[in-house]
């Protein structure tokens, strides 16, 4: 039995080794390692993107997203002398990503509670601060923006976990296994956490699916 | 709900996303093709899973890398200023810095004190006066009572005089 899971672990880690090797990120990681600052250049470049619109997918403010994107490439920075290339540049990448975002999450969820002391006495700046009542979306994009928000309150209701396989898997296309990778989990464990969230997806969306609104846009 | 449909709704997202094994995926595609209600089911799914397109992806600003760049360099200045901190010789340079300063204050402090700060009053008579008056802010009262002093030394010698006469 042991013989068999060392077996899979070994062949886990030469997978992991194979796609480190044929990695052009990886490869531009380590000339980084050796001192070459513009192979670090290269690495922000053609990932911020995905950072960027991986984080937004949590934290729905895309100044804050940039600062978090910020966060995770100072941490690929700082690690630059212990990396060692051991799975896809990606998947640290990304494990990365999602600590950082949900990070920023619970201490935005901390936040909230000071905030809503706050509100209690601050009037902030009185008539001007009060939305105009003769100002009035069209309908199209009222239901557009009442249906966005819905979406982004259903998945930051999930759980931590839940929320990170979804975001994985529906917005970056990872498969069961590359997101047990990322999140350090089973494929068996993302099988299933997968399976609850988009049953709460469901519940949560029901009443969108069924009167149609959320059919605006789709198919 | 019967347990071949328990087990199809346990497995249907899986199936959903191509990660069943082969023969699986085939034993829950026949279940489907005759139960209305696990298709039902599975489109719900579907269907929810969709509405996450809905929301739009982050809004692309132009310049990440620059910026990115430019912290990098800080957080470069923020490591170097701190190896230096961590120096014998820089740490021994501060420690001057901060001694000096901090002499400078004292002594500063000691000269203000001479020139007046804590000045008394001068005679007797004022310094009775101060010792009564819990704030003494307003200096002119004190050449009150020098004029109030005069004025009773005149009425003094007025009276000294009158008695005389």
């Amino acid at each position: 039995m042991a013989k068999a899971i060392a077996a899979v672990a070994g062949s886990y880690e030469q997978a992991g080794r194979r796609g480190a090797a044929t990695d052009y990120d990886v490869g531009l990681m380590l000339r980084f390692q050796k001192g070459e600052e513009l192979a670090f250049q290269e690495l922000v470049e053609r990932n911020h993107g995905r950072v960027v619109g991986l984080i937004y997918r949590f934290i729905s403010d895309a100044s804050e997203a940039e600062d978090l994107a910020q966060e995770v490439f100072l941490r690929i920075y700082r690690a630059r002398k212990t990396y060692k290339p051991t799975a896809k540049f990606s998947t640290w990448m990304f494990r990365i990503t999602a600590n950082v975002s949900l990070n920023a999450l619970r201490s935005r969820s901390h936040r909230k509670d000071d905030v809503s002391i706050n509100q209690v006495t601050d009037f902030g700046d009185g008539p001007r601060a009060m939305p105009d009542p003769e100002a009035k979306m069209p309908d199209h994009d009222l239901h557009q923006a009442e249906l966005q928000a819905k979406v982004r309150e259903a998945i930051a209701e999930l759980p931590e976990k839940q929320q990170v396989a979804v975001v994985l898997n529906k917005y970056e296309g990872m498969s069961y296994a590359e997101i047990a990778s990322t999140i350090g989990c089973s494929t068996l464990a993302v099988k299933s956490l997968l399976a609850r969230a988009r049953d709460n997806l469901k519940d949560h969306l029901l009443l969108y699916i069924r009167t149609g609104r959320g059919r605006q846009r789709v198919g | 709900m019967s347990p071949v449909c328990q087990w199809v709704r346990s497995v249907l997202v899986a199936y959903l996303d191509g990660e069943l094994k082969p023969s699986t995926a085939e034993a829950v595609r026949r279940h489907l093709a005759r139960c209305e209600a696990c298709r039902a089911q599975m489109r719900l799914l579907q269907e929810s899973w969709r509405l996450l397109d809905e929301v739009p992806p982050a809004p692309v600003r132009s310049g990440f890398t620059e910026r990115m760049m430019a912290r990098v360099v800080e957080e470069k200045d923020l490591s170097a200023f701190a190896a230096r901190l961590g120096s014998h010789d820089l740490r021994r340079h501060v420690l001057a810095s901060v001694l000096g300063m901090a002499a400078g204050l004292v002594l500063g402090i000691a000269v203000y004190a001479w020139t007046g700060l804590f000045e008394k009053p001068a005679s007797p008579v004022e310094w009775e006066v101060s010792r009564h008056v819990s704030f003494l802010e307003d200096v002119d009262l004190l050449d009150e009572v020098a004029v109030i002093q005069a004025m009773d030394r005149l009425e003094g010698d007025t009276e000294t005089a009158g008695e005389g006469a």
